[in-house]
């Protein structure tokens, strides 16, 4: 009985979860329909002033709620984390697993995991004191430079608050997820095979390029995707280094964004002192969008890391 | 043309363990070398260090001379000598992402071929080499995994001789097959007689006595006996090998 209940409460608790923000959502969804994936704007309205009525729900006067921003700054700044982590990650997760060995392996991965041990908000405290002011003086003005041609990378850099600014903290905080679960996969590859490749007279990169990364691509996609699902969930790093744009989509790569994630944090508070309780109801829409994407994510991410794992099963080869 | 091999004082270490203890030998160009000998006795390390693939597993060490040809493969790039010195495994292990084609290609392609016609010649000609072709002609594209053992082992003779190696190096090639698979392979070895230096790990005398012109019996790390193949199992001159040979241990 007692090892029942104990068993389902991860179940109770996410059909809890997901009942409360579903039913919170549920009048934004009738107040906003598709305008809320499609506007732009996000305005709580005239808290102090009068209500309005629509669709049979009550909002401030003058509400209207749009996510688009929140959408393109969440999947922009994503991206950008994972363009950033992903080669680095692979190319770790490589070395971890074959060009070391015993204590010194062992080190290492401690080392990386302990990265995806550090509090987000000490990241978006180095963040902020360090990254930003560093992006704003060096990095940004080289960029922008050399970026010529490229629409993206030109254009003011302005506080270093922004897209570019994002993307690095979310790497940072993305690159031990990715990095273990490809260590993980790499070490699974069979020494047979991978000794196939030494025999034949290829080098370490060539057995890597050509025999191990075929062998673990579903499983590589996986660990990216639950990197990506990672990154859209962060909160407070990116709070403190996104510079908090609101109706605004970023222009380059230095605009500021918000992402839905820091947006929540950030407005939960003024959205309580509407007294038509629609601004919480429309936070809580978001919500529901942000934990659709990443649930999403997160499951592709872990059928392809199994299937990933069961490809190998299959073709009847013993782990070493 | 195969060339001849010879090492002189081969000591080789797993961590602290001695596998071999200082093994002198003189492997004659274009024959059939057999390595017979009881579990644990060193003769698939000494094969692994033909090609310096024993030196690629964690704490292992190798120290004497081994000479191809006229080169000191100790003293070149381990992946030159690895091009030099084919290998065939213990178990089939053809690179499973691959098709049957590239499985073969592959090391054509890193070794530079680029053309495509050069390259399907080449790899018939190593499928046909490894009596492969016929039963995969029209299935080149087919995932390797989807052969039997057999063919998979045989595949996996065709992707070493492709690159053209001097010798040619089989760690009990046949234990995992069955006695179709090993027959053809066996048969496989023979042709391969008198092009490439074949040096063949087996733990089936019979197998030994079917194939090769030479054979070796090594104990506890030790060379204990080599000469011609009739020699050593009608009148072995050491008793340890004629012990071997009539079962008394082993």
């Amino acid at each position: 009985m007692a090892a029942g209940i104990a068993a389902s409460s991860p179940v109770v608790f996410l059909a809890g979860i997901v009942t409360i923000v579903v039913i919170q959502a549920i009048p934004s969804i009738r107040f906003s329909g598709w305008h809320f994936l499609t506007s732009l704007t996000w305005n709580i309205g005239n808290v102090y002033g009068g209500l309005e009525h629509e669709h049979g729900v009550t909002a401030a006067s003058g509400a209207s709620f749009g996510s688009r921003v929140f959408i393109v700054g969440t999947v922009a700044s994503s991206v950008i984390a994972l363009l950033m982590a992903v080669p680095v990650s692979l190319l770790t997760a490589v070395i971890l697993a074959y060009r070391t060995r015993g204590v010194v392996r062992t080190i290492l991965s401690t080392l990386v995991e302990l990265l995806a041990g550090i509090p987000s908000v000490v990241i978006g405290l180095w963040g902020m004191t360090v990254l930003t002011p560093w992006i704003s003086t060096q990095l940004g003005p080289l960029l922008s430079r050399a970026g010529g041609v490229i629409p993206y990378l030109r254009g003011p850099v302005g506080t270093g608050m922004g897209l570019l600014a994002s993307g690095c903290v979310l790497a940072i905080m993305v690159v031990p997820i990715i990095t273990a679960t490809t260590r993980d996969l790499l070490l699974q590859v069979p020494t047979l095979y991978r000794e196939g490749g030494v025999g034949l007279g290829m080098t370490d990169w060539e057995v890597v390029r050509h025999i191990c990364f075929p062998c673990i691509r579903e499983g590589f996609i996986g660990a990216v995707a639950l990197g990506f699902g990672r990154a859209m969930g962060e909160t407070m790093a990116v709070l403190m280094v996104s510079g908090n744009a609101v109706n605004l989509l970023p222009q380059n790569l230095y605009s500021p964004i918000s992402t839905m994630a820091a947006f929540i944090a950030d407005q939960l508070d003024s959205a309580l002192t509407d007294a038509s309780k629609m601004a919480v109801h429309a936070l809580s829409e978001l919500a529901l969008l942000l934990m659709i994407l990443t649930v999403a994510t997160n499951l592709a991410a872990r059928l392809l890391v199994s299937s990933g794992r069961w490809r190998q099963r299959r073709t009847g080869v013993d782990a070493p | 043309m195969g060339k001849s091999i010879s090492t002189r004082g081969v000591c080789a270490w797993y961590g602290a363990q001695l596998t071999l203890k200082g093994i002198d030998m003189s492997i004659d160009a274009n024959q059939v070398t057999a390595i017979i000998g009881p579990s644990g006795c060193g003769k698939s390390t000494f094969i692994r260090c033909l090609n310096r693939l024993h030196e690629t597993v964690s704490g292992a060490r190798v120290e004497g001379s081994i000479r191809v040809g006229d080169v000191d493969i100790r003293e070149i790039d381990p992946v030159d000598v690895r091009r030099m010195v084919g290998m065939v495994f213990q178990k089939p292990n053809p690179f499973p992402t691959l098709s049957i084609y590239d499985n073969v290609a592959l090391g054509l392609r890193l070794g530079g071929i680029r053309a495509k016609s050069e390259l399907a010649q080449r790899v018939e000609h190593s499928l046909r080499l490894a009596a492969l072709w016929d039963e995969v002609k029209d299935r080149l594209y087919a995932p390797a995994t989807a052969l039997s053992g057999g063919q998979q082992q045989r595949l996996c003779i065709a992707r070493a001789l492709a690159v053209e190696p001097d010798v040619l190096l089989m760690d009990e090639p046949a234990s995992a097959l069955d006695p179709v698979s090993t027959h053809r392979i066996e048969e496989l070895v023979e042709a391969l007689k008198g092009t490439f230096t074949v040096v063949i790990v087996t733990h089936n005398m019979q197998q030994a006595a079917r194939i090769a012109d030479k054979t070796a019996f090594f104990l506890n790390g030790e060379l204990v006996e080599f000469g011609e193949t009739t020699q050593v199992f009608t009148t072995p001159s050491d008793k340890r090998t004629e012990d071997y040979i009539t079962g008394r241990f082993g």
